[in-house]
């Protein structure tokens, strides 16, 4: 008897803990808050004295044009601004807690809460005269998923962008292309063994881990995600051209890329390894640029064209969107900030300056001073051009919302050799087809 | 008559005061969330705005779910590979440790429990900032001796056994002070007679002092299981489950499926399984090692 009894209550420990194991996952927190002081007085009409929370994915840097954009509203208006930094992933998963427990913040900047969650925003046409907006970027970084609104508006454009090396290159014998005369997929692989042999640097190539990132070789290779059918969609992501370039980039991750980074199998990040000098070429979003110009001194880089594919060259767009939850405590100052920032020519070219990005404000454009950074900022502009129609299809679908990080797992484990490049990507297009209840067309 | 009865009752009172804060906790803690997960396990909660009652699905599709097997199947080889260290390093730390002729063994014993004070995600993150693969301190020491560097985060088995190595450096200081205890209640009048019987050290440790420990190593046995079945935050910490999904376990499976792709109602259903198998695994254990007894 007592045997079983002994027994009975460790199996209920047992059940409990594991029970815990499963709700207590979700508690770690990765956000921190740090408070921006100012006791200057109130400039614009707006209450001052009050603190105006703002949820950001990352600390801002001392040049990081949001940041500077904040301090310098809060300093004109005599409120302070609260920081609460939680990375964009985490977002997804803390932002519902938040308006569960009524403790939204009073402005989020986010790559994609607001099109997710539309119910949860305000409509920033009621607020600001969207027609001064970039149309691209207010469509893809500011349109809700599922509806016809626009819960958010842009404050960062950007575009798929390739880094290089150039004392690397110079090393290596290897002139950078240029957007008249651009490599192919396969140069720039064979030139990356090149750099890597003879460049001084570890690997050739290196790109973060994001299928944004991989997906403009396929869509440069004539892939998509998706093909329209009617009034609805197919799911086309396991095509066999798709098969083929999942293939290729397993193998350039066996070549010349730190395979360990796609195989997901470390937590490096593979802008350090370039900011280190490590990797001669990176692909990532241009919004790294100036990053690199503040922190890049050992050598110089510059921004080359994207290779073209089987088909094309191609680019996907995107970036950061300013939202205002609809239950937050002060969302006067939420709107008094973007109004600030959009409706006064002066703070938006301080915020265009340091942002040394696409203007998503149709009346101004960001022009560099120096002529390398003219040159950088050309290719940049080149890029956005290269936005393929098929891409354009995928963004229509909305398809984000069925599916997201697991379409890179799939992808992640192609790279570590864990499945076939084929099992990979079927294995995504069924789950995609089961959550969004579109056909497979293979 | 009535006098044993109150008694009794005194007794039943004083009984549920000591009990009640720990019930308390237990119930807050252990059974509210346990009784929601079985409940979240039946529905197609995701975290925040949908959760419809969907009767079996969620389980009839974790047992089709081939990846939920492979899960276990990892997990569990894991778990036995690493049981034998998660015993015998602690058992061996704690005899030397209660050793006469070791000098600064206060000093000694609080080094070796030092890690257990860690945070399994601090200790993670200092496990992968020495194996590194590109940075790392190991593979910058094997270059610096003209080794080729290894391939901690590409090699599924290099990258369990960080794991594992971290796992055992983690837990082997409170193990290790279980079997102190242990230790220190065995009668030396034992070890005196066994000395007269002419028996050597090697026979005193594998005939007396291993067998007197059992009640101590079950407890070590269980916690260790349970504790290496739920290796969760030191795996964040190193690998993040990979490469591929080489060191997702469990907790990893639960995790990804509820707080990354906010299907909770499915990573509830897959607790409650996991939860079943935990049981199951006790009571073999319970079983097989007469729960201690000696």
């Amino acid at each position: 008897m007592k045997k079983m009894m002994k027994s009975a209550v460790a199996s209920l420990i047992m059940t409990a803990m594991a029970a815990v194991a499963l709700t207590g996952c979700g508690s770690s927190d990765s956000g921190k808050s740090a408070g921006v002081e100012t006791s200057s007085a109130g400039a614009s009409g707006t209450a001052s004295g009050l603190e105006m929370s703002v949820m950001l994915s990352e600390e801002p840097g001392q040049e990081d044009a949001l940041g500077n954009a904040l301090n310098d509203w809060a300093k004109e208006t005599g409120n302070t601004v609260k920081q609460i930094i939680i990375s964009n992933d985490d977002m997804l998963t803390k932002f519902p807690a938040m308006a569960k427990n009524n403790d939204v913040p009073d402005l989020v900047s986010t790559t994609g809460l607001h099109q997710l969650y539309p119910d949860e925003f305000e409509d920033m046409s009621q607020i600001l005269d969207l027609s001064k907006f970039n149309e691209s970027a207010l469509k893809i970084v500011g349109k809700a998923y599922t509806e016809d609104a626009y819960k958010g508006v842009p404050y960062q454009f950007t575009t798929t962008c390739m880094y290089y090396n150039k004392d690397a290159f110079r090393e290596a014998g290897i002139e950078a292309p240029t957007v008249d005369n651009p490599w192919t997929w396969d140069e720039l692989f064979e030139n990356a063994k090149t750099l890597k042999e003879k460049g001084g640097t570890k690997y050739g190539f290196a790109a973060d881990v994001s299928r944004a990132r991989y997906d403009i070789m396929m869509y440069a290779n004539g892939g998509s995600l998706l093909e329209k059918d009617g009034d609805s969609f197919k799911v086309t992501v396991n095509s066999p051209e798709n098969i083929e370039t999942l293939s290729k980039f397993v193998q350039a991750n066996d070549e010349v890329m730190p395979k360990a980074i796609w195989a997901g199998g470390t937590t490096d990040n593979p802008v350090e390894y370039f900011k280190n000098g490590d990797a001669a070429i990176l692909l990532s979003g241009s919004w790294n640029y100036q990053t690199f110009s503040a922190d890049i001194s050992k050598f110089s880089f510059g921004v080359m064209p994207t290779p073209k594919g089987l088909v094309s060259r191609s680019a996907i767009i995107g970036g950061g969107a300013l939202a205002i939850p609809s239950s937050a405590k002060h969302p006067e100052l939420a709107e008094d900030f973007v109004k600030w920032l959009y409706e006064n020519k002066d703070h938006y070219e301080s915020f265009a300056q340091r942002d040394k990005g696409p203007s998503v404000l149709k009346d101004y454009a960001y022009e560099p001073v120096e002529d390398d950074a003219k040159a950088d900022f050309a290719i940049i502009q080149d890029e956005v051009n290269q936005v393929t129609d098929s891409f354009m299809v995928d963004e229509s679908a909305s398809w984000r919302q069925y599916k997201d990080n697991e379409y890179r797992d799939a992808l992640k484990q192609a790279v570590a050799g864990s499945i076939t490049p084929e099992d990979a990507l079927k294995g995504f297009a069924q789950e995609l087809a089961e959550a969004s209840n579109w056909k497979m067309e293979y | 008559m009535n006098q044993k009865k109150s008694k009794n009752f005194r007794h039943t009172k004083a009984f549920w005061l000591f009990v009640l804060p720990s019930l308390v906790l237990f119930t807050v803690f252990f059974l509210l969330p346990l009784g929601m997960s079985v409940y979240f396990s039946f529905t197609n909660y995701d975290g925040w705005k949908t959760m419809d009652f969907i009767g079996l699905e969620n389980y009839t599709k974790i047992l089709k779910d081939t990846e939920f097997y492979s899960t276990i199947g990892r997990t569990v080889v894991y778990t036995v590979v690493n049981l034998p260290f998660k015993i015998a390093i602690p058992l061996l730390l704690a005899v030397l440790v209660t050793s006469k002729h070791l000098h600064g063994r206060t000093m000694i014993r609080t080094w070796i429990y030092i890690p257990v004070l860690f945070s399994a995600l601090v200790a993670g993150i200092t496990i992968n900032w020495m194996f590194g693969q590109e940075y790392g301190l190991v593979n910058f020491l094997l270059g610096k001796i003209g080794v080729e560097p290894l391939q901690w985060a590409l090699n599924p088995v290099l990258a369990t056994v960080v794991i594992s190595v971290a796992s055992n450096w983690v837990s082997a200081g409170y193990y290790m002070l279980l079997y102190v205890g242990g230790i220190n209640n065995i009668s030396p009048e034992l070890y005196e007679a066994a000395e007269v019987d002419g028996a050597t050290q090697r026979e005193q440790f594998f005939k007396l002092t291993v067998p007197l420990l059992m009640p101590t190593t079950f407890i070590v046995l269980l916690l260790s299981t349970v504790n290496l079945l739920k290796e969760y935050a030191l795996i964040q910490g190193i690998s993040l489950g990979g490469p591929g999904k080489s060191t997702t376990y469990m907790v990893q499976y639960i995790f990804d499926k509820g707080f990354t792709q906010l299907k909770y109602g499915y990573a509830s259903a897959a607790g409650v399984l996991i939860s079943i198998l935990f049981i199951i695994i006790a009571l073999i254990q319970f079983r097989a090692t007469k729960g201690g007894e000696v």
